[in-house]
């Protein structure tokens, strides 16, 4: 039997790698034909799915929350490709977006009624420093001499 | 000369969109997932994709970039992604969800280290400090 921490392992490596793959791409073509290649990357996967499991059983509003949930996820990758393209490095754009669960706490708080425990709160409170600090990008100003020198 | 002065970028608002899409896909997974498979669920979001790839098809009219290394990263991001996630299932078969969501949350650890070997990224020391509270914070959220 497979130890789950090479299945871990497995993950963590094909997400790792994405993060890569993704800025390359979008160094190649537009925001939004990468959102279509990639959507056509998961249907290639959705035959072995199907062959493991059926969707009979589950109710229509659980289907239809799944639904909804793809779609957002969609245009959650249609942003990470837009901000790569517009110039953001894949150092900064994947570890600052896949602080995406302190927006998921936020929801789970405020229409599921959860509390966050005094650890989660800690992990906000570093997820809110660490992407302050993830987007510090200092813009190069030039200074009035040199602009003096542009303009003659 | 350049001084250092902080600016907000374009790229920075899609990044906030991001999170704001991923976070709302993390908490409808959370009510989903109260009564369908991890695999249902995939193929659910495989399934709820596709009405979003259509409308960035639309406007296009047929123009979809065809350059070759750009559609080989792309359709790999799928497979990647796609493989990763059941990579995750299987082990949260073994594992309670407790250990394995954070230790698989260290991922962009991976992506730093080939964007500075691939790519020849640099992070400024501030960005470096926060990739480290981010990783601190990403294993803390998914406990």
């Amino acid at each position: 039997m497979i130890h789950w921490m090479v299945y871990a392992s497995f993950a963590i490596v094909l997400w790792g790698v994405n993060g890569l793959f993704m800025k390359l791409g979008t160094n190649r073509i537009s925001a939004r034909s990468m959102v279509i290649w990639v959507t056509a990357g998961f249907v290639v996967l959705l035959p072995f799915m199907w062959m493991t499991t059926t969707l009979s059983g589950l109710s229509a509003g659980i289907i239809f929350v799944g639904l909804i949930a793809g779609a957002v996820n969609g245009l959650g990758n249609w942003a990470v490709f837009a901000c790569l393209e517009k110039g953001a490095k894949a150092s900064v754009a994947t570890p600052l977006t896949a602080l995406y669960p302190l927006c998921t706490v936020a929801l789970a708080t405020a229409f599921l009624k959860e509390r966050p425990t005094a650890l989660q709160w800690l992990g906000i409170a570093l997820a809110v420093a660490a992407g302050a600090m993830l987007s510090y990008e200092p813009a190069p100003v030039t200074a009035p001499e040199e602009q003096l020198h542009c303009v003659q | 000369m350049q001084t250092e002065r902080w600016h907000f970028p374009v790229w920075l608002w899609y990044a906030l969109l991001c999170i704001f899409w991923w976070g709302l896909w993390g908490f409808l997974s959370k009510i989903g997932s109260a009564a369908a498979s991890p695999m249902q669920m995939q193929i659910l979001f495989t399934l709820g994709m596709l009405p979003v790839a259509l409308g960035m098809l639309l406007p296009m009219r047929g123009k979809l970039d065809r350059n070759r290394g750009g559609v080989t990263y792309g359709l790999l991001c799928g497979i990647a992604t796609g493989l990763g996630t059941l990579g995750y299932f299987a082990a949260l078969r073994e594992q309670n969800a407790s250990v394995v969501t954070p230790l698989t949350g260290v991922f962009p650890v991976l992506t730093v280290v080939l964007a500075f070997v691939v790519l020849r990224e640099r992070l400024n020391k501030v960005q470096m400090g926060g990739m480290l509270l981010a990783l601190a914070s990403i294993v803390i959220l998914s406990i």
